[in-house]
């Protein structure tokens, strides 16, 4: 194959592997602190998205056009407005549903996706189209034979590996990392130590909503095309990912998110004539590997009491 | 209660890890027909653990458990169940949206006609085995409380803890097995309802020929007034074992529950 | 009066009420009078159930389980009958009556034993796929039904492994996936048509057509959709036998003993893996049938008819009846079937309303509109 376009596919799946993780981290962390799965989470980041664009298109309206600042201005409201909507979900959808079957959270959240789905539909103007999505970084690229590298796509890259080690550091290093950690391994203990559960369980919400935002831009910012469905795929995707990774597990849903990345490109370089069957591989490998490891690759150490 | 002296259950070095802890290290035991045994220690000294082992809940990680002559040590929960061993759980583990009914007959599993075109087709055969087992339910309940025995039809969740402690013994107790494994029966009870359980428990003894007993528990009234004969466990490891008197008495035992040096 | 004639009675009048309600429902066409309608029933319900009346309705069912079926089905035939002439009407009971036998089976998968499936529209897919694929073969197309719930079943068995070895969102995440995998296979298999998806024929028994309409005499026409309906009853009715037979037998309380604590089922000898692959297996070949018969009755079937929100239709009506609930799901797949079609002025906002109501009953009613209640092995006899 042609050295350019492999260099193409790596790059792409890189992308995608990012935005995947970036996707099941949030579905991780929401996990660990509740035993939940949030599964509006892919249209939290869709809304995060065209929370984005309007900004966009605010200042562009009020003769703000420095495409950095504009590119600011994205991120801060999405991602700010995205952590206070994801809190107010953990708030009145999921907190209240904490004693009941896991299934019941599952579908409420399911539900809230619809919500948000439709609302955007017919509700934002002229919902139903695609929009445009402006390419706010610089597109200058390098050259290496028949490969080209833009440097807006090692922008986003780089971009998306800080958060994720931002969001790691802030897990492993922080008084609020370490309460986040606490309230995941025990809930009880974690109250009796006096730390605020309620509060806790709120940010977190927050910063996995606030990640898929910057999730959900850096799709917009790449693709330069947003809809109102985009969310659904990119979270089941996530959601996979996470739960193949293995639930409760950072690294567990950056490995998901990249293989499940490094899948869909194999499914499409490796089955030329059937390129079109690269989703059809790759959810049929996450089946096998469930089958393979039922707790995930990053096993779960959780063992019930009997 | 010493007819026969045959042996029921041996437990040879049996031995469980979880990770880098040794729940259970090198138990040896002997259960003969018709003993009542009582399994005491402090919490995590592994008696809970030697029944889920035993019970096929948990694999054992060495050693061997023989049942009335047949080594069952990697045998699955069904297949020991199916053997003649029933148990109780720790924390009440009865089905509460369930009746009474539906739940003693879970324990009755193996004595029922489970064949799926017996039970979809042979509506007038399976009325009557319903009918049967219910009778035989409704006498067994009625041993440890009357008044339950005519609420047969009524959700579990609705009762008392000590209602569904006897419910849950019921469905032990259903499939008339030849060992019962009483994981702290008392818990959550007054003294009083430990008294009543526990004779109770004796008068169906007298009822299910050889039926052998271990019991977990931490009321050592209990204890003393029931159990033919007593092991301590600490740490995994079998610290002593002989009549109650004696084994209250023995140092070992004194230091693990009051943790002395 | 005596009480039994008095439990009859009641039951009658229930019946008459019910189908009276049901021609009223799909009969008008004012959003104003549809609304005034549904405000109406729900002040009933709602009155009823504040009076107590609701609850004596409900001893007097459980008294006389026998005559309650048969009032409920000779209600639905008289609803039937009322629009023998009209396609629509006609259309919209069939799919409701064939979206009961889907949710049947998902009951019977985590109504009763607690295993998920977020891809009862895939299992409810392959059915129609088989019947598109055999309807121009010289297979009788009865057998094609079984057939499509047979093929089903075996589709569904390539699943049975990882949904034995996982638990909870693990298996969830195994049948979404299965989903997506699915109607993406469809999209891009040209074998099957792809994205337009194939042609079906119509249904034909013993030479009869389904896709004709009757005429009796010169005045009266019968809509040709009336042979799906009676068929489709008929499905229905053996569906229901057959759910209620499992239930009320040791199969249903294993079902409930593997759904409600998989360890202490284990303890006593409950094979968790044979009732978990039963139910499955099961469950997929309910679809599967319903899903062959109402690809004849479309005559056309596209991968988007079995996206990931359709099977999620096929598991919010077996939460909103209330899981493992019969009657339940017959009154919630009415609900989510012609509720859409009826309000035209909600079309545009169906799934955002639908959304809004599903989050409002798991909030403040999770237990669903006509929840289950005790197994009765024999009905009316407690002992």
């Amino acid at each position: 194959m042609d050295v350019g376009l492999l260099g193409q596919f790596v790059v792409n799946g890189m992308m995608l592997g990012m935005m995947y993780a970036l996707v099941a981290v949030g579905f991780t962390l929401f996990f660990g602190v509740l035993d939940v799965i949030k599964f509006s989470h892919g249209d939290v980041l869709m809304v995060g998205t065209f929370a984005g664009f309007s900004t966009y298109l605010g200042m562009t309206a009020i003769g703000i056009d420095n495409a950095f600042i504009q590119l600011i201005g994205v991120l801060v409201i999405s991602i700010g407005s995205m952590a206070i909507l994801g809190a107010v979900i953990a708030r009145y959808l999921v907190l209240p549903l904490k004693s009941a079957p896991p299934l019941n959270t599952l579908l409420v959240t399911l539900m809230l996706g619809t919500v948000l789905r439709e609302a955007i539909r017919l509700f934002y103007p002229d919902g139903s189209n695609p929009k445009h999505f402006p390419a706010l970084l610089p597109t200058d690229s390098w050259s290496l034979g028949s490969f080209t590298l833009r440097s807006d796509s090692v922008i986003l890259l780089v971009g998306g590996l800080l958060v994720i080690v931002g969001v790691n550091m802030l897990i492993n290093r922080t008084r609020l990392g370490l309460a986040i950690r606490a309230v995941a391994q025990d809930e009880e203990t974690a109250k009796c130590m006096g730390i605020n559960f309620k509060m806790i369980v709120l940010l977190t919400f927050a910063l996995g909503s606030g990640v898929a935002a910057f999730a959900g831009v850096m799709n917009g910012l790449y693709y330069n095309e947003i809809n109102f469905g985009m969310g659904l795929l990119l979270g089941v995707i996530g959601f996979s990912a996470a739960i193949v990774g293995g639930l409760g597990n950072i690294y567990g849903a950056i490995l998901g998110g990249f293989l499940f990345a490094g899948l869909q490109t194999l499914g499409a370089v490796a089955l030329p004539f059937a390129s079109a069957y690269k989703d059809v591989f790759a959810f049929a490998v996450v089946i096998a590997i469930i089958a393979w490891r039922p707790t995930g690759l990053i096993a779960e150490k959780t063992s019930e009491r009997v | 209660m010493a007819q026969q002296q045959e042996t029921v259950l041996t437990f040879r070095g049996l031995t469980r890890r979880f990770g880098g802890v040794i729940a259970l290290n090198k138990f040896d035991m002997e259960l003969t027909n018709g003993q009542i045994l009582g399994l005491i220690g402090p919490n995590g000294s592994g008696k809970t653990t030697s029944f889920n082992v035993l019970t096929g809940i948990y694999e054992a990680n060495g050693g061997s458990i023989e049942f009335l002559g047949q080594d069952i040590t990697s045998w699955p929960a069904q297949k020991v169940y199916e053997a003649g061993v029933a148990r109780t759980f720790q924390r009440s583990r009865l089905c509460l949206e369930l009746s009474i009914f539906d739940n003693i007959m879970i324990g009755n599993h193996k004595r029922l006609n489970q064949g799926l075109l017996f039970n979809i087709f042979q509506r007038k055969a399976l009325k009557e085995q319903i009918q049967e087992n219910h009778e035989e339910a409704r006498k067994l309940l009625k041993i440890f409380d009357p008044a339950l025995a005519e609420k047969m039809f009524d959700p579990v969740g609705s009762l008392r803890m000590i209602d569904r402690r006897r419910i849950e013994i019921c469905r032990a107790l259903i499939s008339h097995p030849r060992l019962l494994l009483l994981d702290e029966p008392s818990a959550g009870m007054t003294h009083e309802e430990t008294r009543e359980l526990m004779d109770d428990i004796l008068e169906v003894r007298e009822m299910i020929d050889g039926l052998s007993i271990i019991l977990v528990e931490h009321e050592m009234g209990m204890i003393e007034r029931v159990t033919d004969k007593c092991i301590v466990l600490n740490f995994g490891q079998k610290i002593c074992e002989g009549a109650y008197r004696d084994v209250a008495s023995d140092k070992l035992v004194q230091e693990a529950y009051l943790g002395g040096e | 009066m005596t009480q039994s004639l008095k439990d009859k009675l009641v039951i009658i009048l229930l019946a008459a009420v019910i189908a009276a309600f049901s021609i009223t429902f799909i009969a008008i066409e004012e959003q104003v009078e549809i609304f005034a309608l549904l405000v109406f029933a729900a002040a009933l319900v709602l009155g009823g159930a504040k009076l107590g009346i609701t609850a004596s309705i409900a001893q007097s069912l459980a008294r006389n389980e026998r005559l309650m079926n048969f009032a409920f089905i000779a209600a639905t035939i008289a609803v039937v009958f009322w629009f023998r002439e009209d396609h629509f009407p006609l259309l919209m009971i069939a799919t409701v009556l064939l979206y009961v036998i889907a949710c049947c089976g998902l009951n019977i998968q985590f109504g009763f034993t607690g295993v998920v499936n977020f891809a009862g529209a895939a299992f409810f897919g392959v059915g129609c796929y088989t019947a598109a694929v055999l309807g121009d073969t010289s297979v009788p197309l009865l057998l094609v039904i079984l057939l499509g719930g047979i093929i089903a079943a075996i589709v569904g068995s390539v699943l049975i492994i990882p949904v034995l070895r996982t638990r909870g969102h693990y298996a969830a995440v195994v049948t979404i996936a299965f989903g997506l995998l699915f109607r993406t296979f469809l999209e891009v298999n040209d074998t099957l048509g792809g994205p337009q998806g194939l042609g079906v024929s119509g249904m034909n028994l013993f030479g009869w057509d389904f896709n004709n309409n009757i005429e009796i005499s010169e005045n009266l026409e019968i809509s040709f959709y009336m042979n799906y309906v009676v068929l489709a009853l008929i499905m229905v009715i053996l569906t229901f036998v057959l759910m209620r037979r499992i239930e009320r037998s040791w199969i249903g309380l294993n079902f409930d003993a593997v759904r409600l604590d998989e360890t202490a089922a284990a303890c006593f000898g409950i094979d968790i893996k044979r009732w978990k692959i039963v139910a499955f297996t099961l469950g997929n070949f309910l679809a599967g049938t319903a899903g062959a018969l109402y690809a004849m009755m479309l005559g056309f079937i596209a991968p988007s008819n079995f996206a990931f929100s359709d099977s999620l239709i096929l598991v919010s009506i077996v939460l909103l009846g209330g899981m493992g609930s019969l009657w339940g799901t017959i009154l919630a797949a009415g609900l989510v079937v012609l509720l859409p079609e009826k309000l035209q002025v909600i079309q545009e906002y169906r799934f955002l309303i639908y959304a809004v109501v599903m989050i409002l009953i798991l909030l403040f009613r999770p237990q669903g509109i006509l929840p289950r209640g005790l197994r009765a092995y024999i009905p009316g006899w407690r002992g």
